[in-house]
């Protein structure tokens, strides 16, 4: 856990949200929580830390448990077990405190085809406590504007277009200056452009100071949005932190091109070096070795070597590492995050 | 730039305004389609009814004289005020419970089906507040269906069939005020006996994402229900029945009045209501939004 607190504190430099009660270095916090439904296990064991002032890239192929997690984040779903922090309040018992505050867009937007888009806005507004009476019209129209459905908004939500419909649900989130806003999947089915404007939305959030929690399993998007990222698999956070941490992290590799592929990988194994082959040539991890053993390791396993460099990793091979199934299990242990142990105490 | 400009209107509240809520789930109830035509409907059955005995009892001229039909004609005539009574009576049975199912299950499982559901727990309205809001639309959406078929009722009623008064059961002539007093009355039963079809479905409601469920499952038990009331065999269990007071109902056009019947299903209503509701609040303060 101290690696935690030392994350956060390192984390001042971001725009701090404005508190007004107790100031909270965490936007939302959960600890060792678990969801089953029936005989599914969900969720288990996430330990989620949201800094204040971040954007948070939930990422995680599908049925990984982001929803879950979020949706138990929210006060939604109540937990099999485990803690839920919400801007520093507990829940559930304070979970009418800390929602004012939070604007979400959580799986399909729910709304009521047979009213038009304004509409379907205003009986949002009306459920939202922080908004005076006198304040929900424009207020209305300002979330309108500010996700480009001014135009349409008369119209019937039955005839809008998927991402016309994505677009009113982000509308809902940001009826009001939120601390935190979190959006599950918001670029689902949206075009280019539409993808583009939502990112702009997050870059303004972040600028606000507002601190911004989003899922996907689009990694680009991910990578071009956010400061922080969790990377869920099966259920479990294998991987949390800054991203440019994580990405340096997974920055420490070694492509060795050789024609002896799979003696290399033997003889860096037999020496608890985690390596496997790829297309390109045989990688190693470097989080537990160091470039001059292994290449010290391949000489005296007289395997030929052509050419050793180092690989720059990008979010999509972190990534590919963290959660597909055949990956060594070198992981990223000792990243300045914390990391589950890859067998789970069950 | 948004902030700036909401920062005097934006408030602390933790609980949006009751009444904001309320205004606005009725607006929501009322500006639904199947809302409108089930209040249409509500509105034609009493002037069919009437158009209906209206040419029955003036029909048969030419041929053989019908005594029964005769007689009816004499009893009708100048009794114009039965019509809401005979209308309401006869939609006991099947219609306004339809419309009170349809609104319970419309209100959570609806809701649910559509997301609404999760927007509503997300800005947060409360659990039991969200019940609350939703039961309020509810019942004054039954008692709003029940006004407009006695209303259109009674105006049918002097328009076609003629006269302002009504005949009792008992062959007693009740007069215009106190006419429209048993009509009154019968609109407070009726409308606490839909009540109590609402609740159940309102707890079945919270069970289940699919309205068609919340659907057959209460009317199925009102028709199983009325089978089993109908049976002499079971009458221990008659009292626990929803449907055993509802042709009691009819107490209201005897003269004088018996009111055992008639407290009894009050009663009866009232239990129904308040474990329906029991179990709602119990259900939706588990359920995963």
């Amino acid at each position: 856990m101290t690696s935690v607190t030392g994350m956060v504190i390192g984390e001042s430099e971001a725009p701090a949200a404005s508190t007004a009660g107790a100031p909270a270095r965490l936007a939302a916090r959960t600890r060792n929580l678990r969801k089953v439904y029936g005989r599914t296990v969900a969720v288990d064991h996430v330990d989620l830390d949201v800094p204040v002032g971040s954007v948070l890239g939930m990422l995680g192929p599908n049925g990984s448990g982001k929803t879950t997690t979020i949706r138990m984040l929210l006060g939604l779903v109540t937990p099999t077990a485990g803690a839920v922090e919400l801007l520093g309040h507990q829940l559930p018992a304070r979970l009418g405190y800390a929602l004012p505050e939070v604007g979400a867009l959580v799986e399909s937007p729910g709304f009521h085809s047979f009213l038009s888009g304004r509409e379907n806005l205003m009986r949002c507004a009306a459920a939202e406590p922080h908004l005076a009476t006198a304040a929900i019209p424009r207020a209305v129209g300002e979330a309108l504007e500010r996700v480009g459905l001014s135009a349409a908004a008369g119209r019937r939500y039955r005839g809008y277009s998927l991402g016309m419909k994505q677009r009113l649900g982000l509308a809902a989130a940001l009826l009001l200056p939120r601390k935190l806003v979190v959006l599950d999947e918001p670029t689902n089915g949206l075009d280019p452009a539409g993808t583009r404007e939502v990112r702009a939305v997050i870059a303004d959030l972040h600028a606000a100071g507002t601190t911004v929690l989003v899922s996907s399993h689009l990694l680009a998007e991910v990578e071009a949005t956010c400061t922080h990222v969790a990377v869920l698999h099966q259920g479990s956070v294998v991987a949390q932190g800054e991203l440019a941490e994580l990405l340096e992290a997974g920055n420490s590799g070694l492509l060795i091109t050789t024609p002896d592929t799979e003696r290399a990988v033997n003889a860096l194994r037999d020496n608890r070096m985690p390596a496997r082959a790829t297309p390109d040539g045989v990688r190693v991890d470097l989080t537990a070795t160091t470039a001059p053993e292994v290449v010290a390791t391949l000489v005296h396993a007289e395997v030929a070597v052509h050419e050793v460099h180092r690989q720059r990793t990008d979010l999509e091979d972190l990534f590919a590492r963290l959660t597909e199934p055949d990956s060594p299990e070198a992981g990223l242990s000792n990243v300045a995050t914390q990391v589950l142990p890859p067998d789970k105490p069950e | 730039m948004t902030t700036a400009a909401l920062s005097g209107l934006v408030t602390t509240r933790t609980k949006a305004p009751i009444f904001r809520l309320l205004r606005a789930e009725l607006r929501f109830m009322l500006r639904r389609p199947r809302t409108l035509a089930a209040l249409g409907l509500v509105a034609i059955v009493p002037v069919i009814a009437g158009i209906g005995v209206s040419l029955a009892t003036n029909a048969p001229q030419g041929g053989g004289p019908d005594q029964a039909i005769a007689g009816i004609a004499a009893i009708v005539k100048g009794n114009g005020l039965i019509l809401p009574v005979f209308v309401l009576l006869l939609s006991m049975t099947m219609l306004l419970p339809l419309l009170g199912t349809m609104w319970s299950a419309d209100a959570i499982a609806g809701e649910a089906a559509a997301g609404g559901l999760r927007n509503l727990l997300l800005a947060p309205v409360g659990r039991a507040r969200l019940l609350a809001v939703k039961a309020f639309g509810i019942a004054v959406l039954c008692l709003v269906a029940v006004v407009i078929m006695a209303v259109l009722g009674a105006v049918a009623g002097m328009a076609i069939l003629g006269g302002d008064q009504m005949l009792t059961l008992s062959g007693s002539t009740l007069g215009f005020g106190p006419s429209l007093g048993r009509i009154a009355l019968l609109v407070a039963l009726v409308t606490i006996q839909i009540w109590a079809v609402a609740a159940i479905a309102l707890a079945i409601s919270t069970m289940t994402d699919h309205s068609l469920i919340v659907l057959s499952v209460t009317l199925g038990s009102i028709i199983i229900f009325t089978v089993l009331t109908a049976i002499p065999a079971l009458d221990w269990l008659h009292p626990v029945l929803l449907t055993t007071g509802f042709p009691d109902l009819a107490d209201v056009v005897r003269d004088p009045m018996p009111t055992d019947a008639m407290t009894d299903g009050i009663l009866r209503a009232a239990c129904y209501i308040l474990i329906g509701y029991s179990i709602a609040l119990g259900r939706l303060a588990t359920r995963d939004g």
